[in-house]
């Protein structure tokens, strides 16, 4: 009897699920077609048929604990083929929005990320902070709209100087400390959430499989994670065979990279500047040569034929490109089959933010329009630290827990079925 | 008998280019009965209004009171050839004998024998054949309708529609049946996915308000005397004159008893469906434990742990069964002339509730939903039965958060110590072992038809006073035949609704329907002297020579449908408007007195008689006779032939009504006549038996034994007269069947040992 559950429906959780974007949830009757469908279920217990039935019956430790959900890559194959219209793959995308909502604190912010009627809250917070620094600059400068000349290591007041952003939201001041500061939260509330996944998932059966030898370690499974799934996007290439599934993984591919490229522009920056400019030239008093390089390599803003620049501007085409791609997917969904939530619309349309507002920065600064280039400078900012600050409870929490689950789920042997040589 | 025949020969469907038609017309018109043949002729299609015009020409002219059409089979076309009262033989030279033709390689040519053969074959049927004339009953047009529950009252206002007289008899001493028990019923009307009521108020005052139907309450049928169209049925001490019966007493909640390896009557918040019904009708949902208001109920339809003794031994279940009966039946003469009604109620009735058991829960989910919005349904099942448009409201309740569903074989329902109910269960989705708590537990209620317990009917009939074969549908009334819902093994009681089958309020509004018609039907039958079913419009009725009758009692007994009473001595009474006209009765009668003025023992004798055998096997052939059911294994035949299927030229088809009206002389005249094999081709018999008047080809099995043993005795070998199986649509077995006889037998034996004599 050792083996006997107890099963506790929990009613309230059920219509809190399908709130989130399992609606359709009670349709299921269990026929298997969507996990015969799915390219990336295990052989064993396979997702998301058993998720469903939980999800009917309100099991909420289950679905919580439940490795599963990440393992989905949500091409919506299982929601096609549904001859009951139960859309399985919302209902995974729901869990997991339930996961980014709950996994790392303060819950706050996962209420607030949960919702659109949340939203002014979330755009005000760095609207605030960044109208307030505008305005003391302004006050400050003397100008709403200042237009500056080099003078020196300083930005001086010229009329007849040209759009500099870093003259009007220093960097040293305003910029990298708060924004410094935002990465260091989010990397602490990543961490919890981290933790309470692993955790989450102690429950899950380990599957045994012939010829493996012992468990590998989660860091291993880690770092093949990261090579296969992450860098190749291995699984997501299997994720569907249609057309839409192939321009959603270079869609993806490709905001992948520009993330990527993005990451190296502002690391090369950030080096530049405070180790290059700061450290080596002004502390340490070393000037030119290496040091005079490292300081070029991060000083804003950059002629355009600089190779960071160059990559800069080549992340920012790449990550039009990609979100064109994702948007026309997603809206070309059969709403029948599958639904998009909250949570898809809120990450594409903050990326969509960052890549228009940072375009048109650097457009408008080029042309020298203060009067647009600065507000649409002040919207960058906004965009930027709504992806930054809040990324733990939105969709591109993904990028961290995804990565966490499947390295766990390779660590337990929980392969796709093709995967299992 | 038809005395001035008139022979047709039609050229077209291949006959005409296979056959030397001129050679056939010149055969006939010098045959036997050429004296009673005045016209003979080939027509180029005969089914041709032409054709048709020539032959009723002729008829005018030469006063023919019979007609030979050698053409299609008779299964075809019969809508054209019929001629007034002038008597028409179907000579089938399409199907049996030019398709289905295969040349002997050892004895080519062989064709146009067949064709002479079934040529003189027609002509002799039909010279002995003649008109009947039946007489004409008066016959009582009121319905009786028993039961007036939701069915009775819905087959009576059907029945009035009609313009019936109706009486409903009903037992209690008010309308309404099971269906004013309930707080409603599963959906009744489009879009068919909600619960609703059951409108048994409305039936009740349309029934009362209208004049064409009388209501009997605090009645019983006492007794049913006579046949249809001349029935008189004792109501409490009066009688009735009724044409035909609609049967509609419905069902009585199962024997709880079945119910307890699931807790019932050990655990006092597990309940059985019909008391959970009258809780919801009472107006609220309570434990019967504390009287407080569930926060969950669950609703198990699993109910193997019940008839798991049923399930697992039905061998051991039916010889305990007959155990128990025969020293009953010892002991009853000593006791008292009354003769107990075998009690036919089991725990199978559980699993035959299943379909109405899927509805109940879904229904109960949906009630627990209504009155306790907080509270939870659970659902457990085995299996989730909802055929048709009720699928509907299957995903109507899936739709609803509140109801959870899985399926699950229940292992045991245990007491907690609160009072909650522990429900453990296997094999579910949610897992291989579970256990599920909830506040009170709702098990299924057995549909036990109420001729389960009682003869209900109380025929005055020599068979007795219920439905003969209530053991093999464990009390139900259901039908003999698959396509004929209505019919009882009694011509006139047409039953519907939960006596007949367990089912819903929908299909029992449909039933009440169906039901009446065929009571309509049956009084109208009876009126004009034709058979009502499955014969129906037959005009001939069976005769009885009673001067030769020697009271043997086979034919009482053996009427698959009580159509014959006997008087004492035995000696049988006839009931026409009972009576099927499948000749059953002819083909038990050893001393031949009963025959059809369409179909007799002479007739087909004589017919037999009529196919050339040749003396020597060697050079001319073995012939064998396949006597073959009309019903199932002639369209067989037919389909095969259709279907360029070819079988050995050596057979030769002669139709009869059910083999169970094969008489066992046909056979020894056929072997005696130097005929090297008979075969029997007709339906499936046993459990799911197929033949049209339920007993024909088993009593021909048993009667084959018989006639084995006298073919023994002469020296015949009993092989040569083999019965086989056919249902309708294998027609690609029937030429195995015949290709294998005609090797494994005749060409094992040789020739019959008779030949020549």
């Amino acid at each position: 009897m050792s083996n006997t559950v107890r099963v506790q429906p929990d009613l309230k959780f059920v219509q809190e699920l399908q709130q989130v974007g399992g609606e359709s949830l009670k349709k299921c009757y269990q026929c298997a077609t969507c996990s015969v469908a799915c390219p990336l279920s295990p052989a064993d217990a396979p997702y998301p048929r058993k998720e469903m039935v939980w999800a009917q019956w309100g099991l909420k430790d289950r679905l919580l604990n439940d490795v599963d959900i990440w393992l989905c890559h949500n091409c919506g194959a299982c929601s096609d083929l549904c001859p009951r219209g139960a859309k399985p793959g919302d209902l995974l995308a729901a869990l997991r929005n339930m996961a980014y909502r709950n996994l790392a604190k303060p819950s706050c912010i996962g209420t607030w990320m949960s919702s659109a009627k949340y939203l002014p809250i979330l755009v005000l917070i760095p609207a605030i902070l960044y109208a307030f620094i505008w305005s003391a600059q302004a006050a400050k400068l003397g100008s709403a709209f200042p237009l500056f000349v080099a003078n020196g290591h300083e930005w001086a007041v010229d009329p007849q100087g040209s759009v500099v952003f870093g003259g009007l939201f220093p960097g040293d001041l305003f910029i990298d400390p708060i924004f410094g500061a935002v990465f260091l939260f989010m990397l602490f509330c990543f961490a919890g959430g981290i933790s309470r996944l692993l955790k989450s998932f102690e429950g899950m059966p380990r599957t045994f499989i012939v010829g493996r030898g012992p468990e590998p370690s989660f860091g291993s499974c880690l770092i093949d994670t990261l090579k296969n799934e992450v860098a190749q996007h291995s699984r997501f290439r299997n994720c569907g065979e249609e057309e839409k599934d192939v321009q959603r993984v270079t869609g993806h591919l490709f905001l992948f990279y520009a993330f990527i490229a993005l990451m190296v522009v502002t690391g090369v920056v950030a080096f530049g500047h405070w180790f290059g400019a700061w450290f080596l030239e002004r502390v340490m008093g070393i000037e030119g040569g290496f040091a005079g390089l490292i300081a070029w390599a991060g000083h804003t803003p950059m002629p355009l034929w600089s190779p960071v620049k160059l990559l800069a501007n080549a992340g920012a085409v790449a990550l039009v490109y990609g979100l064109t791609k994702l948007t026309s997917r997603r809206t070309s969904l059969d709403a029948a089959k599958s639904t998009s939530n909250w949570y898809d619309w809120y990450l594409l349309t903050v990326i969509w933010g960052i890549a228009l507002t940072g375009l048109g920065s650097e457009v408008f600064r080029l042309m020298n329009q203060p009067v647009i280039a600065y507000p649409v400078y002040y919207l960058h900012l906004i965009c930027v630290f709504m992806l930054l600050a809040y990324l733990p409870w939105s969709k591109l929490g993904h990028l961290v827990y995804r990565t966490v689950a499947l390295a766990y789920a390779r660590k337990i042997g929980r392969l796709p079925m093709g995967e299992l040589k | 008998m038809a005395e001035k025949l008139g022979v047709y020969i039609c050229e077209g469907c291949d006959i005409g280019k296979s056959l030397n038609v001129d050679e056939l017309v010149d055969y006939a018109k010098k045959s036997k009965l050429a004296n009673i043949t005045p016209v003979v002729k080939k027509c180029p299609v005969l089914c041709s209004p032409e054709g048709k015009a020539e032959i009723e020409a002729d008829i005018a002219a030469s006063g023919l009171d019979g007609v030979v059409l050698c053409a299609c089979s008779p299964r075809v076309k019969w809508d054209i050839f019929q001629f007034g009262g002038v008597q028409v033989e179907r000579v089938n030279l399409r199907e049996h004998c030019v398709w289905s033709f295969e040349d002997d390689p050892k004895l080519p040519g062989q064709l146009p024998l067949i064709a002479k053969d079934y040529v003189r074959m027609g002509m002799m049927r039909l010279s002995k054949s003649r008109v009947p004339a039946p007489e004409l009953p008066e016959t009582h047009q009121t319905i009786m309708v028993l039961g007036g529950g939701f069915t009775g009252l819905n087959a009576a206002l059907e029945a009035a529609k009609l313009g019936r007289d109706v009486v409903i008899v009903e037992r209690s001493g008010a309308l309404g049946g099971k269906a004013a028990t309930m707080y409603k019923s599963f959906p009744l009307s489009a879009p068919f996915n909600k619960a609703e009521d059951t409108g048994i108020t409305g039936l009740i005052e349309a029934v009362n308000a209208n004049p064409k139907i009388k209501v009997l309450l605090n009645a019983e049928l006492k007794s049913l005397h006579g046949a249809p169209g001349l029935y008189t049925a004792t109501v409490n001490d009066q009688p009735l004159e009724i044409g035909a019966v609609v049967l509609a007493t419905g069902w009585v909640p199962g024997d709880k008893s079945f119910l307890a390896p699931m807790g019932y009557g050990s655990i006092k918040n597990v309940v059985t469906a019909s008391e959970f019904e009258a809780m919801v009708k009472q107006g609220e949902i309570k434990r019967p434990s504390d009287g407080k208001a569930p926060a969950s109920v669950a609703i198990l339809t699993d109910v193997r742990l019940c008839t798991k003794t049923v399930e697992e031994a039905p061998e051991a279940a039916c010889a305990e069964g007959e155990a128990v009966a025969a020293p009953a039946a010892e002991a009853a003469p000593a006791e008292a002339e009354v003769n107990p009604y075998p009690d036919k109620e089991s725990a199978k009735h559980l699993a035959y509730s299943s379909e109405i058991t899927s509805l109940v829960a879904l229904k109960h989910a949906g009630y627990v939903r209504e009155k306790l919005p907080n509270a939870l349904a659970y659902v457990l099942y085995d299996h989730m039965m909802v055929p048709g448009i009720n699928e509907r409201y299957y995903k109507a309740a899936q739709d609803e958060a509140g109801i959870m569903l899985s399926k699950a074989t229940i292992t045991g329902v245990k007491a907690d110590a609160d009072g909650g109910v522990i429900i453990s269960a296997k094999d579910t989705l949610l897992g291989p072992d579970v256990e599920i708590k909830a506040d009170l537990v709702v098990l299924p209620t057995a549909v036990v038809p109420t001729t389960a317990h009682e003869p209900t009917m109380n025929f005055e009939y020599r068979q007795g006073p219920g439905f003969p074969d209530l053991e093999v549908f464990d009390g139900f009334a259901d039908s003999n035949y698959v396509c004929f819902p209505y019919e009882t093994r009694r011509t006139g009681v047409y039953a519907a609704g939960c006596v007949r089958q367990p089912m819903t309020m929908a299909t029992a509004r449909e039933d009440a329907a169906g039901a009446v018609l065929k009571a309509v039907q049956c009084i109208s039958s009876a009126n004009r002297g034709v058979a009502v079913h499955p014969r129906s419009g037959d005009l001939s009725y069976p005769v009885f020579n009673f001067q030769r009758c020697t009271q043997c009692k086979r034919c009482t007994e053996e009427c698959p449908f009580g159509a014959l009473d006997d008087d004492e001595k035995g000696t049988p009474k006839p009931n026409p408007t009972r009576c099927r006209r499948c000749g059953t009765c002819m083909g038990a009668c050893p001393e031949r007195v009963i025959s059809f003025d369409t179909y007799n023992v002479d007739q087909i004798g004589s017919t037999i008689k009529e196919v050339y055998v040749p003396d020597d096997m060697v050079a001319g052939g073995p012939r064998v006779i396949v006597l073959c059911c009309e019903n199932d294994a002639y369209p067989a035949l037919d389909m095969a032939a259709f279907r360029g299927k070819k079988w050995s030229p050596f057979v030769r088809f002669v139709p009869v009504r059910c083999l169970g009206s094969v008489n066992a002389i046909w056979v020894a005249d056929a072997i005696s006549k130097g005929v090297d094999g008979v075969i029997l081709l007709g339906c499936k018999y046993g459990l799911d038996y197929q033949c049209h008047f339920v007993k024909g080809s088993e009593l021909c099995s048993r009667r084959k034994v018989n006639i084995a043993e006298s073919l023994g005795r002469l020296g015949v070998e009993a092989e040569r007269v083999e019965q086989y199986e056919v249902s309708i649509d294998e027609y690609d077995k029937v030429p195995e069947i015949i290709d294998r006889f005609m090797s494994e037998v005749i060409t094992k034996f040789g020739p019959n040992p008779f030949k020549g004599y």
